[in-house]
């Protein structure tokens, strides 16, 4: 496949999807462990089952894979941290996912799959999970990753003390942790709940390194140790991190002998390093993706592959508001958002309209939920219904004196963000709303939104697994100051719903809950849901072997450690660098 | 001169007291926090009991005034604390950007200099000559130029298309910076020098010339004409002289300016500089560092200003005397 920028085109769906299966088949002989997880009796299945609706890249199929060459991978800034627990955002995924293997992993279909643990088991009131380690899974000095580790990974994420933004939250319902053995070890809830089992997509620190330490400044935090298919050679801060294969690496193979990656802050920089062969890929917006459509040079090195993720962008309305509490005006906003002239322009055809607080590629959603439609008339008239009419002639709408006009709040890093803004501004205009955009540096602006002071934000949904559970954002006991339903919504029957979900271990009932969920959020309308649009990167053809799903590139097993490189043997001579 | 100098060095201390004092405010009432800060990459948000704890673990659960009182007493033992971002030392961190910054920006205005001091100088000799409204007209067009459009441009041209010179970094290899590797240095500097360099051009060449433009006319010029001196000579040895003045106090101003190093520059070119350090410092809400740096720029600005007031007052009498300001 060459040069192939995908689109939403059914027959290369198809085509995908055929080549995933195939490559699923595949990777099961060579990657999986051994033995498959054992089910207790009442283990609810947090796997999702979902046919994506949505295409998936994969060129696992292209094979045989080649070993050797270095991959050259971008990082649009500097890692915080090399510490697992500690990480906080993108390049220290990046990074730590060639170097630490997690307990369990997410499949391209987004399933659950056996990896530090070959095996686990949940216990008949769903609140106590038991793993197995693999017995030959040792870190790279030749010490076997024990039962210990984990034990001390899953305390120093619920230690006070320890900042662990990204895992702190699942963890907040453990109760205790014990090892029972070398390779065993039992985590236990206070809660059943149906999602548990995805905290364990979870990498594991070497007790014995950290032993006697500050775990806060520990030289591990910077220089890893390696359970993975990569070992840590070094970091030059700002600049560059550089990984080798492990030679201890086990149940998997790495087939680039080096990992660069370098730091390059900038998106249009960074496409230039790509053309020039300097990284072999890089993210691209939607202006440098039609840069790339256009560049010959691009053409000749380079290819452009896009997939939808489980992200979408909303505007969040505050219900507590006056302006916003009638789900009757709500409802009118989202009829005032032209989101299929978004997707055209905007998005130039690479984004999908939504209905409820979901990705269409999840089993909660139901596609059977149809958007509201844009339609400005009858938006007028649920406007003039709930009371907001233009009584003084201002050419405003207003209602017990108040004149219908806010802040439209959008975080000043997001072009699209600030453009469905201003698209839905325009609109309003001309039914006598006056929405004002304003454009907030990131942390002042998520200061307000977490806090609720806000009338309307722009927001980007992101999900890094595939949990669908609305309760922390959208259930009425999780307002601000106590949770992040910064939205402020509220709905009894929406409540009683997510309750329920939460407790159904069986994954076609919840799904059925969910649905009447999704049902209630489109009527409701307690946000403006818009669109999901597709990631877009651009790829050296020298990279071959790329798998995409929901989760993106990297939260995936194997992920970017299933790539080759196409020149391997002509570029690197064994122990060389290629560079 | 020596009271002078005392003088000017006791007004320094409550200078830097309203610095630090204004900056470590400005910083904390500011609206954001570290951990609202997360996310930026990933739009994740860290549940309430997370960020209370975070809270907790940054020290921000202690009133303002208490958090400054221990700043303080820690930076009077020169204790600029710990990075909240990477937990290291923020002086480790400020060493490491700081020789880049400063060969990037010294070389830059090193640059500027060469062209700009001779340019300034011809033009000024000949106000309103076709050398003068050309170099006026191009200076103008250069100084016009945004540096994120131009620096991208000369990427495409010089690195992509041409392959002279490297697209970015410091280095070609993951090899370390030794003395061999001073030339591929050289190398890569060179957009990002050109790119600081042609903006800060007019700035410069219009000074010396409307400097000296001024000076050409005056009695002592005119006598060294008359006693003889070629028109070059009388420029150069009494014009330009006697302009350096007004170069003198700008080069206090600006010399503090090669430690701040430039945000737009060193994103572009991927530069490991402290321009860098600050940008994202101050976006991640890294009060540490942040408060560091802002302290070092502070500091530098003081001393430089008055090193240039010291070294006006040395070439030039008058200052001395208290006859001129």
């Amino acid at each position: 496949m060459r040069a192939v920028i995908r689109r939403t085109a059914p027959r290369l769906a198809a085509f995908c999807l055929a080549a995933l299966a195939a490559a699923t088949a595949c990777r099961k002989g060579d990657a999986a462990a051994p033995a498959r997880p054992s089910v207790g009796s009442a283990r609810p299945s947090p796997v999702s089952t979902a046919i994506p609706a949505l295409g998936y890249v994969d060129e696992s199929s292209q094979g045989p894979p080649v070993d050797g060459g270095t991959l050259s991978r971008r990082l649009p800034g500097d890692p915080a941290t090399l510490n697992a627990v500690m990480q906080s955002g993108v390049p220290e995924q990046e990074v730590l996912q060639y170097v630490s293997r997690n307990l369990l992993d997410f499949d391209a279909r987004m399933r659950l799959i056996p990896g530090l643990a070959e095996t686990w088991s949940v216990s008949p009131d769903g609140r106590a999970y038991t793993f197995r380690l693999r017995a030959d899974a040792v870190w790279e000095d030749g010490s076997p990753v024990t039962a210990a580790d984990a034990v001390f990974t899953i305390r120093r994420i619920v230690d006070p003390k320890v900042p662990s933004p990204v895992f702190k939250s699942v963890f907040e319902g453990l109760e205790s942790v014990e090892a029972s053995g070398d390779r065993t070890f039992v985590a236990r809830f206070r809660e059943p709940y149906a999602y548990h089992a995805m905290a364990f997509v979870l990498p594991l620190l070497p007790e014995k390194r950290f032993a006697g330490r500050d775990f806060l400044r520990a030289p591990d935090n910077r220089s890893p140790l390696s359970n993975g298919p990569y070992r840590f050679v070094s970091w030059k801060p700002q600049r560059e991190i550089v990984l080798e294969r492990n030679p201890r690496s086990w149940g998997s193979r790495a087939h680039f002998d080096r990992v660069i990656f370098r730091v390059v802050p900038e998106d249009p920089v960074a496409y230039r390093g790509l053309v020039a062969g300097d990284v072999d890929e890089t993210r691209l917006d939607t202006s440098l993706r039609d840069r790339a459509a256009a560049d010959v040079a691009f053409a000749k090195c380079c290819r452009a592959v896009e997939y939808y993720d489980l992200g979408f962008n909303y505007i969040a309305l505050n219900n507590r508001s006056p302006l916003f509490a009638d789900a009757r005006v709500r409802r009118a906003m989202t009829m005032l958002l032209d989101r299929a002239a978004i997707v055209r322009g905007l998005y130039r055809g690479s984004a999908r309209i939504i209905s409820g607080p979901w990705a269409p590629d999840l089993s909660a959603y139901d596609g059977s939920v149809v958007p509201l439609p844009f339609d400005p008339a009858a938006a007028s008239a649920l406007l003039d219904a709930s009371g907001w009419r233009d009584s003084n002639g201002d050419g405003t709408r207003d209602r017990a004196g108040r004149d219908f006009t806010f802040d439209l709040l959008v975080s000043s890093g997001t072009t699209a963000g600030r453009q469905i803004d201003e698209t839905l501004a325009a609109e309003l205009a001309k039914v006598g709303i006056r929405a004002q955009v304003r454009a907030m540096e990131w942390a002042a602006f998520t200061e307000r939104i977490d806090a609720g002071d806000f009338e309307a934000a722009s927001l980007a949904w992101s999900a890094s697994d595939p949990n669908p559970d609305p309760y922390p954002y959208w259930h009425s006991s999780q307002r601000p100051p106590r949770g992040l339903n910064s939205g402020f919504y509220r709905n009894p029957e929406a409540d009683r719903l997510m309750e329920e979900a939460r407790r159904e271990p069986g994954e076609n009932r919840r799904n059925g809950v969910y649905h009447r969920l999704h049902r209630i959020f489109r009527d409701d309308a307690p946000v403006i849901f818009v669109v999901t649009a597709s990631h877009k990167f651009g790829f050296s053809n020298r990279v071959r072997g790329l798998v995409a799903s929901p989760l993106g590139f990297s939260s995936i097993w194997p992920g970017p450690i299933g790539w080759w490189r196409a020149d391997a043997p002509a570029a690197s001579a064994p122990g060389a660098a290629a560079r | 001169m020596i009271r002078y100098v005392a003088r000017r060095l006791l007004l320094a201390v409550p200078t830097l007291a309203g610095i630090v004092v204004l900056v470590f405010f400005l910083l904390h009432l500011a609206p954001g926090s570290p951990i609202s800060a997360l996310g930026a990459d990933t739009g994740r948000r860290v549940s309430v009991r997370a960020a209370e704890e975070m809270r907790r673990v940054y020290g921000l659960d202690r009133p303002l005034p208490e958090r400054f009182a221990s700043w303080v007493s820690r930076v009077a033992r020169l204790d600029f604390g710990e990075s909240f971002v990477d937990r290291r030392p923020v002086l480790e961190r400020i060493r490491e950007g700081l020789p880049f910054t400063l060969a990037l920006n010294g070389a830059a205005l090193l640059l500027t200099l060469a062209i700009a001091v001779p340019l300034g100088v011809a033009a000024g000799g000949r106000p309103e000559g076709p050398l003068d409204r050309a170099s006026g007209a191009i200076l103008f067009a250069l100084y016009s130029l945004p540096a994120f459009w131009a620096a991208l441009l000369l990427q495409t041209l010089f690195a992509v298309r041409l392959r002279w010179l490297p697209l970015y970094g410091v280095s070609s290899d993951s090899d370390d910076l030794s003395g061999g590797r001073l030339s591929d240095l050289v190398l890569h500097a060179v957009l990002p020098v050109v790119c600081l360099t042609y903006g800060s051009l007019a700035f410069f060449a219009r000074l010396i010339r409307a400097s000296v433009a001024e000076t050409r006319n005056a009695d002592y010029v005119l006598a060294a004409r008359a006693r003889g001196l070629s028109r070059r000579a009388a420029l150069w040895k009494h014009a330009f002289r006697n302009a350096l003045l007004p170069l003198v106090t700008l080069l206090g101003l600006i010399l503090p300016g090669l430690l701040s190093g430039s945000v737009i520059i060193e994103r572009i070119f991927n530069w490991p500089g402290l321009g860098r350090l600050y940008f994202d410092s101050i976006l991640s809400r890294d009060y540490p560092v942040v408060l560091a740096l802002s302290l070092l720029g502070a500091v530098a600005t003081l001393v430089l200003t008055l090193a240039a007031d010291i070294a006006s007052a040395v070439v030039d009498p008058r200052v001395r005397d208290g006859t001129v300001s």
